[in-house]
């Protein structure tokens, strides 16, 4: 008899609410440990519902604004829990750690998940929708996701054309802090995959990030150099850089002045909503007589 | 030197502190329970029927975080002091540390090899990923401490100050290749490492708890039947052998208690310095030298200070968290300088 009152009002609160049961299911509060994926949940729309981001969520700016929950290899079950309103899901890329932590909020009921931060498109189409199934919004995700997919292909045509008018030039990207000892990207890094996206010859063999001897430098001789620099950017970066490595004056891009920025920020956690923009200005710097 | 306080009392005042620690560690963190919530979670825990509403937020939190927490926390600070009374006495040195025969430097590079060694492979399956660093960091702690002790070794004698010298070299060398390590691996391989490095209580969890369990509680129960040998050896060597302590035997149980606490306790929690260096020296000076007081009073001092130290470390930047190696530093350096200048005439 109890039984099937609660199957009655149950039924009813259904048939009243006709979206109760997806209301419920969707997260309202969400934590995220994931610098690009930050970026996305903003761009669908979903900003109003982060709670906590990590260190590396930098952008957009408003985020800032949200309580640190550190970084994302060293997350904090109890702070996570702490958080008012309390999440009900953390998302992140596979670096998100430590296990034992993850095991800990699982257990504290909230849901985590954990997205591949490969730089490709289908990696990324994977990701967008399943964000746009837990917001509540796929055919947004589903839209955003043909958009992008979309500037990149129409980039690859101009890039394409570009390269058919002038030879790809040789390019160096290089990480660095305040123009020391910067490092260099290889073509395994969200760096190297820039640069080819963009129509250069990465020049840089090694995997990963490398410091290299400037003596080594100057002998590859790039024609451009990206530098991206995590504490200072405009000409205070490019003039810092070229100060503390006295040696790239004799490179061509130094010559020529072809050493262009980019936001460090772009580098980390897959591909980010805006690459494409920056895919754009690297272009052009890499083929200055080719008009967009 | 003589004691400052009485045993009998400082053992209380200490015990005291260290209930207090554990207390404070149950009770606080960035998620505010109530004390009444807390103390019902603790009953409950305890297996006394508890009623009440909010009991199972409160259990969890209490139960699965802060619990395995305040262990971890208290083993592995019972042990790195325990383990610094042992070094100091064995070098007959004040400024002695575990380190100096190579256990953590070891540790560091058996978990160099296996978080850089991990991602080589193509990562590990979730399953077996932190048993194996924390297997490697003990191999390797076990593994270096061998070696110092064995280059210590000639003719059936251990010299003290070869193994001093020897563990500084391998120290050296441990840290040149923990560096070609950090060298080869790639962005995110290198921030896992940095971060293992600073140590951290954080995520503590029973599976992982219970080998540094026994390995602790062997320690504590072992090394305190050693006391008077200790204080024979603070005579001297050969004055200790005239008493009749078999050195070399009490020698090699300093070095293996050393290398198995310290090697267990950096294997859970990563590598917290200073508290192995500063926490017997800080006993000593109310204590006096008698290692009878001094193994105990050290044992609940290092406990407490870690457990105080791991508040700081949840509290201090919360929701964020703070490895812990940095708030032991940041106590430890400027108190041993503090001892550094006071103890000069």
């Amino acid at each position: 008899m109890r039984l099937s009152a609660k199957v009655i009002g149950f039924t009813a609160t259904l048939l009243l609410h006709p979206w109760a049961m997806a209301a419920e299911a969707l997260p309202q509060h969400w934590a995220s440990a994931g610098g690009s994926l930050t970026e996305w949940v903003v761009a669908m729309g979903g900003e109003s519902k982060l709670v906590g981001v990590d260190t590396t969520s930098q952008h957009p700016d408003s985020v800032k604004a949200l309580k640190s929950i550190g970084y994302q290899r060293a997350l904090s079950s109890e702070g996570i829990l702490s958080l008012t309103p309390r999440p009900d899901i953390l998302i992140g890329t596979e670096e998100m750690g430590p296990p034992p932590v993850l095991e800990q909020i699982r257990a504290a009921g909230l849901k985590v998940e954990m997205f591949d931060s490969k730089a490709d498109l289908p990696t990324l189409q994977a990701t967008l929708l399943h964000l746009g199934r837990l917001l509540g919004d796929e055919a947004h995700a589903g839209k955003l996701f043909d958009d992008y997919r979309q500037q990149l292909a129409s980039h690859q045509e101009w890039v394409k054309l570009a390269e058919a008018k002038q030879p790809a030039p040789g390019v160096i990207l290089m990480l660095g802090h305040m123009g020391a000892k910067p490092l260099v990207a290889g073509p395994d890094t969200v760096a190297g995959w820039l640069i080819a996206q963009a129509g250069g010859r990465n020049l840089a063999t090694q995997p990963g990030y490398k410091n290299f001897s400037t003596e080594v430098l100057a002998a590859l001789d790039p024609q451009v150099i990206v530098f991206a620099d995590r504490s200072l950017s405009g000409d205070a970066a490019i003039a810092a850089l070229l100060k503390d490595n006295p040696a790239l004056a004799t490179t061509q891009a130094a010559k020529h002045k072809r050493i262009v920025q980019l936001d460090p920020t772009l580098l980390v956690g897959g591909l980010g909503p805006r690459l494409p923009a920056s895919l754009n200005g690297l272009s052009q710097a890499f083929f200055p007589d080719a008009k967009p | 030197m003589r004691p400052v306080l009485a045993p009998g009392k400082l053992f209380i005042a200490l015990g005291l502190l260290c209930l207090l620690a554990c207390w404070l560690s149950l009770a606080l963190g960035p998620v505010s329970l109530p004390l009444l919530d807390t103390v019902r979670a603790c009953l409950h825990l305890l297996g006394v029927p508890v009623q009440g509403q909010g009991l199972e937020q409160a259990e969890m939190i209490v139960g699965q975080i802060r619990l395995p927490r305040t262990l971890l926390g208290l083993t592995a600070g019972a042990v790195l002091a325990l383990a610094g009374v042992a070094m100091q006495g064995l070098f007959r040195n004040p400024l002695a540390d575990p380190g100096l025969v190579g256990v953590s430097s070891g540790a560091a590079l058996g978990a160099a090899i296996a978080i850089v060694g991990g991602s080589w492979l193509g990562g590990l399956p979730p399953m077996l990923e932190p048993y194996l660093l924390s297997i490697c960091a003990f191999l390797g702690g076990l593994g270096v401490t061998a070696l110092v002790y064995r280059l210590g070794r000639k003719d059936g004698q251990t010299s003290v100050a070869v193994m001093l010298l020897a563990g500084v070299a391998l120290t050296a060398l441990a840290s040149a290749a923990v560096g070609l390590f950090t060298y080869l691996a790639d962005d995110a391989t290198l921030r896992t490492l940095t971060f293992w490095n600073l140590g951290s209580l954080n995520g503590a969890s029973y599976q992982r708890l219970w080998p540094l369990l026994l390995i602790a509680t062997g320690v504590s129960l072992w090394l305190p039947r050693r006391a008077k040998a200790l204080n024979a050896l603070l005579l001297g060597e050969s004055e200790a052998r005239h008493l009749g302590i078999d050195v070399e035997r009490l020698k090699r149980e300093l070095v293996f208690c050393t290398a198995l606490g310290v090697g267990a306790a950096v294997a859970a929690a990563g590598l917290i310095g200073f508290v192995g260096l500063v926490v017997p020296h800080l006993v000593r000076q109310v204590s006096g030298p008698d290692h009878r007081v001094l193994l105990p009073a050290s044992l609940l001092a290092g406990a407490s200070l870690l457990l105080f130290a791991d508040l700081i470390a949840r509290m201090a930047l919360a929701p964020a968290e703070l490895p812990i190696g940095i708030v032991t530093a940041f106590l430890g350096a400027p108190f041993f300088l503090y001892l550094l200048v006071r103890g000069r005439p």
